[in-house]
């Protein structure tokens, strides 16, 4: 899987250090006060606006996808994407067929394999509520799985709330292809 | 005449503790203020990316009426500047690069040719200019005899989505003027600072097997797994000691709040529901509010952290799905429309548990992930509004709400 790898230096923690003591001080005023060439006007405070460096994580990008053998992904292609209907979570008629070919699949030429359901929806904002509506699509794909006889501790889920669109026009075909439950296979 | 203006500012001070209530100012009642540059060093884009950014600045503290208009002068001139003769106060800086390549800053603030402010400022590294901005208004804000805004200094820190599955962390100044990405690569949201000190945060990575929370520390750059779970897995909130966290957790499929101890590392399940509780939120160590779908809609709850009581907190709106509470105050995010057909519109409303004044806060587009400062002084929020995801700061007592786009992406969460 990914793995992170930590590399770089230079990103930036950005710290106020302030004269008054209420900021985390990275770097503290170093200038003595200086005093200003008018009368009324107190000894002039000199304030350090300091940046220091903190280190830059970046990821190994290559996918799993990419890595994983070339017959897992034409196994994946064999699986259909399950879609709902606006608001609704439950399976369409018109999706159960995909359900059991989905689950002969499962336990047939995928079945040396784990099964990451992920659930999508339109775009309905970005908060936590959307991801658990994506979450509760995955839900039911993933117990229709079960009762078409696929071993419950061999599936995953993940939802990608409104992040992982197919269609990104704002039309109602559109949005209806966004909410979908869709199959990726892992080792 | 001077009675009645004392009358008046006593009502407003009056009105102005209860944040529901909006409160009109009449930006002619503000005084006038007026900035010169004097600056010896930097080209003409430096010093007006400069300028722009301290009128910025000077407006979002809703303190003056100010003057947008760029004037030079020289930093030691007794007068200030003819046309800004019948201005209440004047700001005059100084930009000059050090040897060192330094920005140093000489400022004050004239009123009536009196110099009534001044202080200098230093930064190592000009880019980072923004910064000396932000902190030149919080010393001006704080000058004016107002509450301190803290939150003006401080990061931000959001996720950007740049592709399907694909984003970025980002580090900001509250304008995003300022932009660092500290996490590249892989599908990585919902970051959420871990302290006050802003030097670790907490993130969701969608990479692994199964949802995983990871903190990093960003001095040291080191990343760690705190916890994973099926289906979902967020770090909805931190104690302000940073040593609890509200996660929201799906091991059985089942959204629910959890309570994680970051030092024994022992996870407490705070709701039980059979449906979805999402985005705990501390009110204090004992209380949380939450988004949960128990009457059958969307709608904000609280429940004490040792106590399986539920209290419903909001009666307006029936589609409440994301909040933030400071005190006695919460802001929602409540859907207005419910269309499969046209595009809906998500604002944000405030409501005081302690009275029944509902304020809306925004008009217009999808308005999400309200989050308080860290003052309760403003309001951070996602706006997405043609097209165009910016960040939003409210400012509730000064019934003022400003916006910073976002050049590329969309943002997903923020927080600060």
């Amino acid at each position: 899987m990914n793995s992170f790898v930590i590399s770089g230096v230079v990103a930036a923690l950005l710290v106020l250090s302030g004269c008054s003591s209420k900021e985390p001080v990275v770097e503290e005023s170093v200038q003595s006060p200086q005093e200003v060439s008018v009368e009324k006007v107190a000894p002039v405070e000199t304030e350090t606006v300091s940046s220091s460096e903190a280190s830059v994580m970046s990821e190994d990008t290559s996918n799993a996808s990419s890595s994983s053998s070339g017959s897992m992904s034409s196994i994946e292609d064999g699986m259909s994407t399950i879609y709902f209907d606006f608001d609704k979570f439950n399976i369409r008629a018109d999706m159960e067929n995909r359900i059991v070919n989905d689950a002969g699949v499962a336990n047939g030429a995928a079945s040396s394999f784990s099964l990451k359901l992920e659930g999508n929806c339109d775009e309905w904002g970005s908060d936590e509520y959307n991801f658990a509506l994506g979450l509760r699509r995955a839900n039911t794909v993933k117990k229709s799985l079960i009762a078409e006889g696929v071993d419950a501790n061999r599936i995953t889920m993940v939802s990608y709330g409104e992040s992982n669109p197919t269609c990104s026009i704002k039309s109602e075909n559109c949005w209806s292809k966004n909410r979908r439950v869709d199959f990726k296979l892992l080792p | 005449m001077k009675i009645l203006i004392s009358f008046l500012i006593a009502v407003a001070i009056s009105y102005a503790s209860d944040a529901t209530i909006e409160v009109i100012k009449k930006v002619d009642s503000l005084p006038t203020l007026a900035v010169e540059d004097s600056s010896v060093s930097f080209n003409n884009k430096f010093k007006m990316k400069f300028f722009k950014s301290l009128v910025a600045d000077l407006n979002v503290i809703s303190l003056f009426n100010v003057d947008r208009s760029y004037r030079t002068v020289d930093y030691d001139a007794s007068e200030v500047s003819y046309e800004n003769k019948e201005m209440n106060y004047v700001l005059r800086y100084k930009l000059k690069k050090d040897d060192n390549g330094a920005l140093n800053i000489e400022l004050k603030i004239l009123s009536k040719d009196d110099i009534v402010f001044s202080k200098n400022y230093k930064v190592n590294n000009p880019k980072i200019y923004m910064f000396v901005s932000h902190t030149i208004a919080y010393d001006i804000n704080k000058f004016m005899g107002e509450e301190p805004v803290e939150w003006m200094k401080r990061k931000v820190i959001f996720s950007r989505i740049i592709a399907p599955k694909k984003s970025e962390l980002v580090i900001a100044d509250y304008t995003l003027t300022y932009q660092h990405v500290i996490v590249k690569g892989g599908f990585n949201i919902f970051p959420k600072w871990a302290n006050k000190a802003q030097d670790s945060f907490y993130y969701t990575s969608l990479d692994e097997k199964i949802p995983t929370l990871k903190h990093v520390n960003i001095k040291t750059a080191r990343s760690k797994i705190i916890k994973s779970s099926d289906g979902m897995m967020i770090c909805s909130d931190v104690s302000s000691d940073g040593k609890k966290l509200l996660l929201t957790m799906a091991p059985k499929g089942q959204p629910d709040i959890y309570l994680y101890d970051v030092n024994s590392r022992k996870t407490k399940k705070l709701t039980k529901y059979g449906g979805i509780d999402v985005s705990g939120q501390f009110v204090n160590k004992e209380k949380i509010v939450f988004v949960s779908d128990r009457l059958g809609y969307p709608n904000i709850f609280s429940k004490g952290v040792n106590s399986h009581s539920v209290e419903q907190m909001v009666y307006y709106g029936k589609s409440n799905v994301a909040c933030s509470a400071f005190g006695e105050y919460i802001v929602y995010k409540s859907r207005e429309s419910s269309n499969v057909f046209s595009t809906n519109t998500f604002n944000l409303h405030l409501i005081s548990t302690e009275t029944d004044f509902i304020r809306r806060l925004t008009a217009v587009g999808v308005n999400e992930f309200p989050r308080f400062s860290i003052d309760g002084d403003a309001i951070i929020f996602i706006k997405n509004y043609k097209a165009q995801s910016s960040i939003g700061i409210i400012r509730l007592n000064h019934n003022k709400n400003y916006l910073f786009p976002l050049k590329y992406g969309k943002v997903q969460s923020i927080d600060w």
